[in-house]
């Protein structure tokens, strides 16, 4: 999205919504490699869904009421401790044991896939289920009040509080996201903000990236993406805390 | 993927994951054949049929990961799977009046 202001002059607003049809782009484009390699564990989704979509509602409402400066500070300084958390576990390929909590079994949360690198089948099971949905409810209002994509605080979540399998926590973060993006769109679409010649090629061009990019993600091994994913958290974080501070 | 067992799918139906794969895929096609397509009738100087195919199209993309969880939801109550089927109501209610506040604050 910098991209098309900064170097295109594209007006924000028309940035704004091809950047979030590219978010839709890159979640379905690549969920159906993640789904295929049953990386995606749907029963964990639809329950946070609850979260990012009532969250998305909340935070589209208080926009406007509520200081974004001050917003993008606390949320950057999140990121960064959940940053600096990753890249305390940065060496673990996967969780360890984990004991699921009392909603995780009732709901039978816990899946398992198959690890293409590691040639064998990935077990697991899911714990801080409450906690995991209370975070996704402030991840959606972060992305309803911020206008962010906020995948990043569901990866973090998923994988540091849920302990899920940081290769599910990716592809399970990305299958939700679609759905957050798309009730947004639909009204950058009525406010007639989408413009095509501008949306089109950005968008096919995110489409085809992701089939490509979800491809190589489930052939990497987790220390790999953790190391291509912790710098991107670290400068997500400055870019939040510089946006509330400038 | 032969190696794969899917002991954990108990049902006699396909598991979810393979009917929410082939939703997304026939949604992201379409969607990238009438990008495409627009985009190509853009640079041959079909300005009016080309906005129209781009727009088609990236609305295809927009109602995909709605329809997934319309989808996810028919699937659990197919399986009589009450409470999940209650989360995909909740999600599109709350989508549903999301589109409509967001509606109304156009206008």
């Amino acid at each position: 999205m910098p991209t098309l202001t900064l170097l295109f002059g594209v007006p924000m607003r028309t940035a704004v919504a091809a950047s979030t049809i590219s978010i839709i782009a890159t979640s379905t484009g690549a969920a159906v490699a993640f789904l295929h390699d049953r990386l995606t564990n749907t029963r964990v989704a639809m329950w946070l869904e609850m979260g990012t979509s009532t969250g998305a509602l909340t935070g589209a409402i208080l926009a406007g009421y509520l200081n974004q400066r001050f917003l993008f500070i606390l949320f950057g300084v999140l990121l960064a401790y959940s940053g600096y958390n990753m890249f305390k576990t940065r060496k673990a390929e996967l969780p360890g044991e984990v004991v699921p909590d009392r909603v995780s079994r009732k709901l039978n949360l816990g899946g398992s896939y198959y690890d293409r690198l590691l040639g064998k089948r990935i077990e697991y099971q899911v714990t801080g289920t409450i906690p995991g949905l209370i975070i996704m409810y402030f991840s959606g209002a972060a992305a309803g009040l911020l206008g962010i994509g906020a995948g990043i605080f569901k990866v973090s979540a998923m994988d540091q509080v849920m302990h899920m399998p940081f290769k599910a926590s990716t592809a399970t973060s990305n299958f939700m996201i679609g759905v957050t993006a798309a009730s947004g769109a639909v009204v950058y679409f009525a406010r007639g903000d989408v413009k095509p010649l501008v949306a089109g090629p950005v968008v096919l061009g995110v489409l085809l990236g992701a089939v490509v990019g979800a491809r190589l993600m489930v052939r990497m091994k987790t220390t790999t993406i953790r190391k291509f994913f912790i710098p991107l958290i670290i400068y997500t974080a400055i870019e939040m805390i510089y946006r509330g501070i400038r | 993927m032969t190696e794969e067992t899917h002991r954990e799918t108990p049902s006699k139906h396909e598991p979810i994951e393979m009917v929410l794969a082939r939703l997304l895929f026939v949604g992201s096609v379409i969607a990238a054949i009438l990008l495409a397509i627009g985009i190509g009738a853009m640079l041959l100087g079909h300005g009016a049929v080309a906005t129209r195919l781009v727009t088609i199209g990236l609305v295809a993309l927009m109602a995909t990961p709605i329809m997934r969880v319309l989808t996810a939801g028919l699937i659990f109550v197919r399986e009589r799977d009450w409470l999940f089927a209650l989360f995909c109501l909740v999600v599109l209610c709350a989508l549903a009046v999301g589109i409509l506040l967001g509606h109304a604050h156009v206008k």
